[in-house]
């Protein structure tokens, strides 16, 4: 049947790369980290996802293998000023060492060597 | 029975006087030894500033102690002990040995793994190079 005036909803059919009609228009499958994109559909994001330079994880580096709680100067450079434990997206941390560092984090600010929140 | 090893930090008043702070100490040692576990090692790291205030105040007297035992009885009654002294703000106790069996189990693996990699631009010193590398940085962190 050639129906070619009005029937394309039948034609392709949803493609099954992006899996949601309504989705972006970027490349099919979940959404990498791969930093701006052209966009091809609409850029929900307020802000800008920057192309953050490759980060090795620190304690890989070194081989640690025990993240060791009582070494507040260490622990220091992995929160905020707040307080609050920096993500692993800004340290660069593995998943690995980033359990280790929130246990040891919790540790030390249990025993004051570390703060649970800081004033501005 | 596997040893188990614990770590127990506790902060003194920054006013109490050396020999308090030593009684404390020795407390510790005879309950210990009461209770059939051995302290390893005692360190005294003094005054510090406390992240946050505690007992309204912001410095303390910290102690570090390496504590030994087959069982767990003997921290609960250190830690009453700690509870009941007056000079004591604070104080923490954490087994850590089967953390630091992890750490020396990674350790093994990776000298092992580096091991049977050969290494050619590392002269005779390739074992001792990871070791005391990863030992200083394990320890360091």
């Amino acid at each position: 049947m050639a129906d070619e005036h009005a029937v394309q909803q039948h034609h392709a059919g949803p493609p099954s790369s992006s899996g949601h009609p309504a989705g972006p228009g970027g490349p099919g499958g979940p959404r990498p980290q791969g930093g701006p994109r052209p966009p091809g559909g609409p850029m929900k994001r307020g802000k800008r996802n920057f192309v953050r330079k490759k980060k090795v994880c620190r304690f890989c580096v070194d081989k640690v293998d025990y993240i060791d709680y009582k070494k507040a100067d260490v622990l220091m450079s992995f929160i905020q000023e707040r307080g609050k434990i920096l993500p692993r997206r800004m340290t660069g941390t593995c998943a690995r060492h980033q359990r280790w560092l929130g246990v040891a984090i919790k540790r030390a600010q249990n025993i004051a060597l570390l703060p649970f929140a800081a004033e501005l | 029975m596997e040893e188990r090893q614990y770590d127990l930090i506790f902060i003194c008043r920054p006013d109490t006087p050396e020999a308090d702070i030593d009684k404390v100490i020795a407390t510790l040692e005879h309950t210990a030894t009461e209770k059939g576990a051995r302290i390893e090692k005692t360190d005294k790291w003094g005054r510090k500033r406390m992240a946050y205030r505690v007992n309204r105040l912001r410095e303390g007297f910290y102690v570090y102690m390496d504590v030994r035992s087959a069982n767990g009885e003997v921290v609960k009654e250190l830690e009453r002990r700690l509870k009941v002294a007056d000079a004591v703000i604070k104080y923490m106790t954490i087994r850590v040995d089967e953390e630091l069996k992890r750490q020396e189990k990674l350790k093994r693996h990776r000298e092992r793994r580096a091991a049977r990699r050969p290494r050619k631009t590392v002269p005779a010193s390739a074992p001792a190079a990871p070791a005391p590398g990863s030992e200083q940085s394990a320890a360091a962190l």
